[in-house]
């Protein structure tokens, strides 16, 4: 009869336990209760990709995924992939190479970036392009965080 | 506060089954179309919700001698990237490939794309194209029964479909193709991706001596639910296929559907569309 | 053996975007990341007719909600009416005009009370005869929609210059258009929020505002909220774009205001992205009859242009482009004779506000179609034509606009060679007649806009404060505010280039109008050149007081003294002769106790327009050519933009990387708006608040982009340079529509061309357009 559940799960590789509303979003959680804003509210309707995050090793959208079905999961959002020091070459082309402005769809473009590379390792312009199609940017042009990503990508596989 | 009355998540079919025979349930499996569902207010705060995304059972694919099985709770990631269903059946990797984002497809399963049963169904024009059946299972005295339906006659309307609200969809049945047999999807969108199509075609037979003999033609978007255009299959078994006889089809092709205006297209644009891409998609196919 | 420092310039270089470390991080905290103690949610009830009398408002129930602090209506709060013509109260109380009207608002303890409470009023409506065509507002016995304008008629602008009639007269060819533009909307990635706050002791009020124009907004809302000025505080998060739409007030902050005041508590107050498309401002759409002449020669001979724009319900900044509009149709290209007339008319559809461009790329949708029209009647090529026509450096425009650098004619042949424009013309018109459905076309336009600020408001100066503490370290308090653009870094930028600093020894401050020295905010492509210039100003009484206490310590002169390296050097050989900071604390800390704090304002040498709207509105202009090539699969309608090759007279490139980052974003802003942006409204109502149906353009759908700058070293930018923000936005819809014509040989009248609009076009079944 509760409304409520709880969920166990890592976050940013540290147990959270959560007590949490059934229809709450992963976006609501990680916003309202966790206080972690780096995962953006942008139209929560799954179609701008603000609020990508990684669940399992794979990225989807906050706003539409359940937390109820958190449990068990590993999430990572992106306070903690910028933790992570094997994502300093990510974090720092980003930061240098032209691809923010405003600044707002960043944190999506860095955890779907992360996916691209972690599952698409040889992505050319074109795919990369594709794997971000999910993202909306209304400043860039997306131009400079293509670049962004094929950069990393050379790096990635270079090294 | 917007609310279900309670929550499970069972690790097995069984469980599931029994549970959707106590009724008033309504199942959470990627999750995607549910949660648009409660923004909305469109949905029954007294049901259970219950999360199949822990039945192991419902995920994989199979390949037999005459067919694919494709457990429901396969991604459309996981369908675009299999690589022996990349082999035997492109189809349904074009149209996994065209579907909305990488985020969305991550996390979308066959299973709900089929049960959400919206008209322009990315996916669901392939399955029909294809001969696809669903497997619907159910509690019985002898344990789980399932009973198969093709996908043909699945689709009763928009978001409408036979399943029962004691079953549940569990596979998708595919059979793989006769030897000659080809298929092209199309879908046209006013982007690439993350567009509910306005139109969306697919066309397949068995290319021989000019005659695309048991051709399947399916369309998503210009009725509501994706449907085979018996029709215009009817048209194309009879006689060679030439320019001008691909021509002709695409007219009866028009004339068979009878779509909607609507913010994304009119009833008469969609027709235009459906009558030169069926010249497209049917030249394609019928090309060496 | 003292160290040589190399001179090195940081100007043209490729600068990282100094807040982008915080953005990439997610620790960057924008309005909706702020809570503040205390805080309680705001929420607007909104009307769902367009044009209905109050009857009544019952808020009972909801005021009785547990956790509900407030439920306010018109009838509540002082409701002083807001916008340029104050013709706009913060909440409705006796009738409402749009879709978007505020009926009341409450302040709840959290989000979902909020919406429960708003389901519990209940509202009695009288429905009113509602106005939607502003073809029609003029009619007899159309509905009144503002009574204090009977005629429905906001706005009206006439303006010439020259005399038309003697210019038809020497024309050998006229030729005559209807032009349609659409409604598109910003979609800034950050929906509006606002939070306020007042002080329970002093009652003085904390505004965390997305504003533009943080000293105009402090100014407007004292007068809203009959507060003294001194009370009112705006502090500016960083914003999630801006692109325009934040420069007016809009009901929602008042109305946050109102809720604090009640409850007294802070009051935040978001928007859903659904509201973000319903209630915030638009791009103005319009009607546009340009009539226009040429000699056989190839000269342009005069232009008249009568407008009608919809100015909604009530009026914003979208009524007033025409003095923007103006400038395009009076200046672009050459013009001797020009005729002006514009009727802006309220109707019950959402209102236009201000957005980048600001009604330029309406006016160069037309005049760059008749370009390429005139061009064909008198045979000539459209290259040469447009060459023909330009101005150079040293012209005045009919409007009196001095052109004092102009790399129009650059721009003009740097973007035709570099895409090879004739030949890909000519081979595009022979395909034109094969049987390929797939038509490749190529088209060039052309733009003319402000690049030296805009003189509107009674100044258009900026305020810099430059403080150096002990260490060398510069905290430069700007008034020009960073809405994702850059601002903070070329400002960064032009400061140490004056300093000899590196970018690291600077902190910016830039949102808190208690702190920053006044600016008129940002739009008009401003912010580089004026408060650019500002910086530069403020850096420089530094360097001088720097330079001077240098020579008193060295003995040496200080005009043979430079900065470079953090040091105090010799200029000539660069040999080092102090350090900037032990300079710094010699004197600070020893006999003469002085720190270096320096400020300038920078008023730019332009003037007001007269009541004829003559004048040089700006301290520069600046001028761009972007030549499109695309495809048209001719079965579907569907238009593929394939390259943008771009170039633009920038005066100087200041940061590489911020300015490209600049250029590719506005043209493919662009793109969306000649190509899939489209806000649908249909009897007032937006049929498409989403992005599922409100189509911006994705990552798979730009262009390839070739990008070249002009540099005309403008003598009053600073360091040479001119504005760029919204240039880049203008000319790609009336580019495109070129390009069309050059793949099809058929000419679309309005934006965007949609699949289905080009399709129809195609197959000669276009919609009528009539005015």
């Amino acid at each position: 009869m509760s409304l409520t559940h709880e969920i166990k799960f890592t976050l940013n590789g540290s147990p959270v336990s959560l007590t949490i509303p059934l229809t709450m979003s992963v976006l609501t959680m990680l916003r309202d209760l966790l206080n972690l804003t780096g995962t953006k509210y942008g139209c929560g309707e799954g179609e701008c990709g603000a609020c990508t995050i990684l669940i399992d090793g794979v990225s989807v959208n906050a706003c539409l995924k359940f937390a109820v079905d958190c449990d068990g999961r590993t999430l990572t959002t992106v306070e903690g992939l910028v933790a992570d020091s094997r994502n300093d070459p990510l974090r720092t082309a980003f930061a240098e190479k032209g691809g923010v402005q405003c600044g707002f769809c960043t944190p999506g473009m860095v955890m779907q970036a992360r996916h691209i590379l972690d599952n698409y390792p040889r992505a050319n312009e074109s795919q990369i392009k594709r794997g971000i199609e999910g993202n909306l940017c209304r400043c860039t042009g997306y131009k400079k965080i293509i670049e962004t990503i094929a950069s990393v990508g050379e790096l990635d596989n270079k090294g | 506060m917007t609310n279900f009355k309670s929550y499970l998540a069972p690790a097995t079919l069984d469980e599931a089954v029994d549970q959707l025979n106590q009724g008033n349930v309504t199942v959470l499996a990627g999750g995607s179309d549910l949660m648009l569902r409660v923004g909305a207010g469109n949905y029954d705060p007294s049901h259970t919700l219950m999360n199949i995304l822990k039945i192991s059972e419902l995920r994989n694919i199979t390949f037999t001698e005459s067919e694919v099985q494709i457990g429901a709770l396969t991604t459309i990631t996981e369908i675009m990237e299999d690589p022996e269903l990349t082999i035997k059946m492109p189809l349904l990797g074009q149209a996994a490939d065209q579907f909305a984002s990488m985020q969305i497809r991550n996390v979308g399963t066959i299973g709900g794309n089929i049960c959400n049963a919206s008209p322009a169904g990315d996916m669901l024009v392939p399955l029909l194209l294809l001969d696809a059946a669903v497997e619907l299972a159910r509690q019985s005295d002898d344990g789980v029964a399932s009973r198969r339906v093709a996908i043909k006659d699945f689709f009763m309307g928009p978001g409408k479909t036979q399943r029962q609200s004691n079953e549940l969809l569990t596979r998708v049945s595919i059979p793989i193709s006769n030897k000659g047999f080809r298929a092209r999807f199309y879908k046209f969108g006013t982007r690439p991706a993350l567009d509910i199509s306005t139109v969306s075609i697919g066309i397949g037979g068995i290319f021989n001596n000019g005659y695309l003999q048991a051709p399947r033609v399916a369309f998503g978007a210009v009725a509501p639910v994706p449907f085979m255009a018996l029709k215009t299959m009817k048209a194309i078994e009879q006689s060679p296929l030439d320019s001008e006889r691909i021509k002709e089809i695409a007219e009866i092709a028009r004339d068979e559907i009878k779509p909607i205006d609507d913010v994304r297209a009119t009833a008469w644009y969609r027709k235009q569309l459906v009558h030169n891409l069926t010249i497209k998609v049917l030249s394609d196919v019928t090309d060496a | 053996m003292a160290a040589i420092i190399e001179k090195e310039s940081l100007i043209g270089k490729a600068i990282p975007k100094m807040d982008a470390p915080g953005k990439v991080s997610g620790h960057t905290r924008y309005i909706h990341d702020l809570n503040l103690p205390g805080q309680l949610i705001g929420r607007i009830l909104r009307s769902d007719r367009v044009h209905a009398r109050i009857i009544s408002i019952d808020t009972k129930e909801a005021e009785a909600l547990p956790g509900v602090h407030a439920v306010i209506t018109a009838k509540d709060v002082p409701n002083k009416p807001l916008g340029v013509t104050k013709d706009n109260p913060p909440l409705k109380g006796d009738k409402v005009r749009c879709e978007r009207d505020e009926i009341a608002a409450v302040a709840a303890e959290t989000e979902a009370l909020a919406e429960q409470a708003l389901s519990l009023i209940k509202v009695e409506y009288e429905e009113l005869p509602t106005l939607f065509d502003p073809r029609q507002a003029l009619l007899e016995n159309a509905p009144v929609i503002q009574e204090s304008k009977p005629d429905n008629i906001s706005m009206e602008f006439d303006y010439s210059h020259g005399d038309v009639e003697q210019g038809e007269a020497e024309s050998d060819v006229v030729i005559e258009d209807l032009f349609k533009l659409h409604y598109v909307t910003h979609c800034c990635m950050g929906v509006s929020g606002v939070i306020a706050d007042f002080d329970s002791t002093s009652g003085n009020l904390t505004l965390y505002s997305n504003t533009q124009v943080p000293f105009l907004h402090k100014r407007e809302f004292a007068s809203v909220l009959n507060m003294d000025p001194n009370r009112i505080r705006i502090i500016q998060p960083p914003i999630g774009g801006g692109f325009g739409s934040k420069l007016d007030i809009y009901p929602f902050e008042p109305i946050a205001v109102f809720l604090a005041q009640k409850t007294r508590r802070p009051v935040k107050l978001t928007f859903s992205r659904e509201e973000e498309f319903l209630a915030s401002p638009t791009r103005q759409p319009a009607y546009l009859r340009l009539r226009s002449g040429v000699t056989k020669e190839g000269v342009l001979t005069f232009r008249t242009l009568d407008s009608l724009l919809d100015n909604g319900a009530y009026t914003s900044w979208g009524a007033t482009i025409p003095f923007v509009m103006m400038q395009t149709f009076s200046s672009l290209y050459r013009v001797p004779h020009c005729l002006y007339h514009t009727t802006t008319v309220y109707t019950n559809n959402p209102y236009a506000g201000s957005f980048r461009g600001y009604g330029n790329l309406q006016a160069t949708f037309c005049v760059e179609a008749h370009m390429d029209k005139l061009a064909e009647a008198v045979g000539i090529d459209p290259l040469q034509f447009r060459l023909k026509n330009a101005q150079q450096a040293g012209e005045t425009s009919g409007q009196g606009m001095h052109f004092k650098s102009c790399g129009f004619k650059e721009c003009l042949t740097t973007a035709a060679a570099r895409s090879d424009f004739g030949k890909k013309r000519e081979q595009n018109l022979t395909a034109q007649r094969d049987d390929n459905a797939v038509k490749k076309g190529i088209g060039m336009a052309s733009m003319l806009h402000v690049g030296g600020g805009a003189k509107i408001y009674p100044s258009d100066g900026c305020g810099t404060i430059l403080k150096m503490d002990d260490f060398g370290h510069v905290t430069l308090m700007t008034g020009a505010s960073e809405i994702g653009q850059g601002s903070e870094t070329v400002l960064s930028q032009l400061v140490c280039e004056e300093l000899g600093l590196p970018l690291s020894a600077v902190t910016v401050v830039n949102n808190d109008t208690d702190i920053t020295p006044w600016d008129v905010g940002v739009h008009a492509s401003r912010t580089t050149f004026i408060a650019g210039n500002s910086a530069i100003g403020a850096a420089r009484l530094a360097r001088e007081k720097i330079l001077n206490a240098a020579a008193g310590t060295t003995a040496m002169p200080a005009d043979q003294l430079s900065l470079r390296g953090g040091c105090i050097v010799i200029d000539e050989s660069g040999e080092a002769v102090i350090t900037l900071d032990k300079l710094l604390r010699s004197l600070h800390f020893q006999e003469r106790a002085e720190l270096v704090t320096t400020s300038f304002y920078y008023e730019p040498p332009s003037v007001h327009q007269d009541k004829a709207f003559k004048g040089d509105v700006s301290a520069s202009y600046a001028w761009a050519t972007q030549v499109v090539e695309i495809e048209v699969d001719t079965l579907t309608g569907v238009v593929t933009l394939n390259r943008c090759t771009a170039a633009h007279d920038v005066g100087r490139v200041l940061n590489k990387l911020g300015i490209e980052g600049q250029v590719e974003g506005g043209i493919v802003m662009g793109q969306g708006y000649a190509l899939t942006e489209d806000l649908l409204i249909d009897e007032g109502h937006c049929q498409n608040p989403n992005f599922r149906d409100y189509k911006l353009i994705t990552a798979p759908e730009i262009p390839e982009i070739d990008l070249s700058f002009i540099e005309t070293m403008d003598g009053e930018g600073p360091q040479g340079a001119k504005g760029i923000g919204e240039a880049p936005a203008i000319c790609m819809a009336a580019a495109i529509a070129n390009a069309l014509y050059n793949a099809t040989g058929v000419r679309i009248y309005e934006a965007p061309f949609s699949p289905e609009k080009v399709y129809r076009a195609l197959k000669g079944c276009s919609q009528p357009l009539e005015w």
